[in-house]
């Protein structure tokens, strides 16, 4: 049976599972980690560096090395949280040509669906190295408030990676999901998602029915860890400021070292009371000498570093209950989820503000992507009941006057549905209606995405509010969405087809598709080459080890003297093939190296 | 024989004349062997300079040179390899070198390296050119516990002409300087341009075949509580913390976000001065 990865395509970090044995696993990276960075960086020679290698030089290398690219995927050039990134981030973004985003790594443009493109594409290969197979079936996970244009720009990133995305669930659905997985449990939940870069509360309602229902979800796309990463840095460098008179944010060099740095204090302070930050050599002190950073920072020093940021988590926990209606005493279950969340003092103030000790049945790191391992077992498992079905993640609805939103299918609809809701015209011998069809739960139109429009004319010439217009909302298994609008008197008809769009063309899509694969093929062609290298290096080393024994033992005959010859002239067409770069050649001479070392050890075996 | 040494002679420029060194015994030398490297100059000697003349011959070698003996101990200065081992010893140096005054020998060797042109003498004292560390300093720094002798500092006055015929010697990071030094007083020289991508070339390569595969993973051998009182720089520093035991010299290239040179330059020093070996 094919198998489906889950995975989570996080901001800061990725991770990917898989369901094995009917036992929902995470697959560690090759150095045996559980998390890989979301970071993509292009060298000065134009490689590609994907996850830790390309975190460890985010800093000295800032202008092309993308960070947090899901706050940007499926976004307009002119929203509000695209000019946030344009004003914040180290890489240059700039507008594409379909009002999309694009990101410019060494003068070459990416769209944003094919930079997550190439994490999927790392975790794909994660899980190819560690099952021995290909894969090409994942379920992605995206943020709850993510709106079709967001999911549908995940998807395609996942196609250019080569994966066929068979669905897109909601983080913290998938996190209840993990929590849930045998246990059949009805209950209200929250989960309180404090990751790298972002903050997510969602409250949801579990069913019995498979259905697991996004009651609320609110956030903070730019509040994670890095920010209090951020706090420790400026700690540290106020500190040697102060005692060296040197600003350590001059230098990249140390401020890389100083992120590094920072990030790993918080998360040792997670587990003990104090830790040292030591990095000898920092800086240069300008006197042919290098100055050295050691500081002890505690727990306590942290907490007060970041205490009003784990109050404003807990501020739009507040603010997210009470626009749900909802009493602290509603919610059963409190799920940690995201790596912030070791941290002792943001479970207390969890535990503070919901009245009630968090749950610890979920991994912080992992359950989201276990979740969707899970998710993706029970598609592709006919015998399996389905766990969750396929739900609006937004409310759908046109604009009215005033600039109002009119919803006409509810957030979390299962589909396929349709709703039909009766209009009228606004103003006295209006002919014409303009339908401007939008996504999202705000009362204010512009508030909410804009997914098309369409008018419809020839209405009768009547007083205001006499003409009736019938509008339809139909949302089939594809989950594609169409309105129509029907003058009730004349029986003419509009109608518009949605479809959810990245911002990238088909053929754009294709064309990184290829790219991709092409990517994939070097890639591959490396290692295999590597793999080949280190082999026949190692045979090499072997040989000339042995070459003084065997000249001593064998030279005195000529058939000696024509082995040593030959086995030169082996070692030689080794040498040359790995010189080359040809995979094939040195896999050929492999077989001779082998050969010969065999030979040069039975020689020197037998006068031993 | 004396004839033949002449037909082979001519139409090649007058060798320049040997006022020191020892017999050589072998082929039809009937002198002894002079003091440069004869094949590096006679391509000096055939291309034109940028003045369109010939390229100028070598000086005669100073005659304070050392016995043979002694000599062979000293730095070759067409070496590039102990030339770096020279500037690491420099480099190691915490205080700069005290002012330097002509003297007949570190000095004599230090400009037999590098020899200013007879067209365009040395002018003393004038600003060095600003790179991380001398070829003089270096030597001087090879020179070890000795007091440093006192050298003089020159202008380079033909910086084009100095690249070709330090490139021409072989020293590869002296020509890299100069070129350096060119294209920043005037971007757009090619050849400058040119020579100092090639003298990276060389020196990038010399360097990672000094460190042997590069998939190999470095890893620090200095205990960490011994580590701030090594001897090296806040760059270095940097490449050291970025040796963590299981990311090879690739990787570490990859990441290091300093120039490939600079940085194999580095894990190279790492490496001579036992801070950091290989698996």
């Amino acid at each position: 049976m094919e198998k489906v990865i889950g995975i989570d395509l996080g901001t800061t970090n990725s991770c990917v599972a898989i369901v094995e044995n009917g036992v929902p696993t995470v697959i560690p990276n090759r150095g045996g980690y559980k998390t890989t960075p979301s970071m993509v960086a292009v060298t000065e020679a134009g490689k590609r560096l994907v996850g830790h290698i390309a975190k460890r030089q985010a800093i000295t290398n800032a202008e092309n090395t993308v960070y947090a690219a899901k706050r940007l995927i499926g976004r307009k050039w002119n929203s509000p949280q695209v000019k946030n990134a344009v004003a914040t981030s180290s890489y240059r973004i700039v507008q594409g040509p379909h009002a999309d985003v694009r990101i410019v790594l060494r003068d070459k443009e990416y769209s944003v669906s094919e930079i997550s493109a190439m994490v999927l594409q790392e975790m794909k290969l994660i899980a190819e190295d560690y099952l021995g197979e290909s894969v090409s079936k994942a379920v992605v996970t995206v943020p709850a408030y993510f709106n079709d244009n967001q999911r549908q720009a995940t998807k395609d990133a996942g196609e250019i990676a080569g994966l066929d995305v068979i669905r897109i669930i909601n983080e913290p659905t998938a996190a209840a999901l993990s929590y849930g997985y045998g246990k059949n449990a009805e209950k209200t939940i929250a989960v309180y998602d404090f990751g790298g870069g972002t903050f997510d509360i969602s409250i949801l309602e579990i069913g019995s029915s498979g259905v697991f229902k996004v009651v609320a979800t609110a956030g903070d796309t730019f509040l994670g860890g890095e920010d209090v990463d951020a706090r420790i840095i400026d700690w540290l460098v106020h500190g040697f400021k102060e005692e060296h008179g040197i600003d350590l944010r001059q230098d990249r060099m140390a401020l890389q070292r100083l992120k590094d740095a920072a990030e790993k204090a918080k998360c040792e302070l997670s587990s003990v009371r104090e830790t040292e930050v030591n990095l000898p050599f920092i800086i240069s002190s300008g006197r042919n000498e290098a100055l050295h950073l050691q500081r002890s920072i505690d727990r306590k020093t942290l907490e007060e570093l970041s205490s009003d940021l784990i109050e404003r988590t807990v501020d739009i926990c507040r603010q997210t209950l009470e626009d749900a209606h909802l009493e602290k005493g509603d919610i059963e279950e409190v799920l940690l989820v995201g790596g912030m969340t070791r941290m002792p003092k943001i479970q207390q103030a969890v535990h503070d503000f919901f009245e009630k000790e968090p749950s610890k049945g979920v991994h912080p790191d992992e359950s989201v992507a276990l979740g969707a391992s899970i998710q993706g077992a029970a598609l592709i498992d006919d015998k399996q009941e389905m766990v969750l079905l396929d739900v609006t993640p937004h409310a759908l609805g046109i604009m009215t006057q005033g600039g109002y939103f009119e919803e006409l299918i509810p957030q979390n609809t299962t589909v396929p549905t349709h709703r039909t809701k009766i209009f009228t015209t606004s103003r006295d011998n209006q002919t014409a209606v303009k339908i401007v069809v939008m996504q999202g739960e705000s009362e204010r139109a512009e508030e909410n995405e804009l997914l098309g429009e369409f008018i419809l004319t020839g209405l009768r010439r009547a007083a205001k509010g006499t003409v009736e217009i019938e509008v339809t909302f139909e949302i089939n298994a594809d989950g594609i969405v169409s309105v129509h609008a029907k003058d009730l008197e004349t029986g003419k008809e509009q109608s518009i087809e949605v479809t959810a769009s990245s911002g990238l063309t088909r053929e754009e899509i294709k064309n990184m598709m290829e790219g991709a694969k092409d990517y994939m093929v070097e890639r591959r062609s490396t290692e295999e080459f590597e793999a080949a290298k280190q082999e026949a290096e190692r045979i090499v080393g072997e040989i000339e080890r042995l070459f003084p024994q065997v000249e001593q033992i064998v030279a005195a005959s000529d058939f000696g003297r024509d082995a040593i010859e030959k086995a030169r002239a082996i070692v030689s067409k080794a040498r040359t093939a790995i010189g080359k770069r040809d995979v094939a050649a040195v896999k050929a001479e492999i077989e001779g190296l082998s050969r010969t070392h065999r030979m040069f050890k039975g020689v020197v075996a037998k006068t031993h | 024989m004396p004839d033949d040494k002449k037909k082979k002679g001519a139409g090649r420029p007058p060798p320049p004349p040997a006022t020191s060194g020892h017999a050589d015994d072998e082929n039809d030398r009937p002198t002894v062997n002079p003091p440069f490297d004869v094949e590096a100059y006679a391509r000096q000697a055939s291309k034109p300079t940028a003045s369109g003349r010939p390229g100028a011959p070598p000086p005669p070698a100073v005659p304070t040179f050392e016995p043979e003996e002694t000599r062979s101990k000293q730095i070759t200065l067409t070496n590039e390899v102990e030339l770096e081992k020279a500037r690491e010893m420099s480099a190691v140096r915490s205080e700069p070198p005290p002012p330097r005054h002509a003297t007949p020998s570190a000095l004599s060797m230090a400009d037999a390296r590098a020899p200013s042109s007879p067209n365009h003498p040395a002018v003393m004292p004038g600003p060095r050119s600003p790179t991380p560390a001398s070829i003089e300093a270096a030597v001087l720094g090879a020179i070890g516990s000795s007091p440093a002798p006192e050298i003089t500092e020159r202008t380079i006055e033909d910086p084009v002409a100095e690249m070709r015929e330090r490139f021409s010697l072989g020293d590869y990071t002296g020509a890299l300087e100069m070129a350096e030094l060119i294209l920043a007083e005037e971007p757009g020289n090619l050849e400058a341009a040119e020579c100092g991508e090639n003298c990276r070339t060389v020196l990038e390569n010399m360097f990672a075949a000094r460190l042997g595969p590069l998939d190999r993973v470095p890893m620090v051998v200095v205990p960490r509580t011994q580590m701030r009182w090594l001897s090296i720089d806040h760059r270095a520093g940097f490449v050291l913390s970025l040796i963590d035991g299981s990311s090879s010299v690739e990787m570490i290239l990859d990441v290091c976000g300093m120039p490939r040179l600079d940085a194999l330059r580095i894990l190279h020093e790492l490496v001579q001065q036992k801070i950091v070996a290989f698996r």
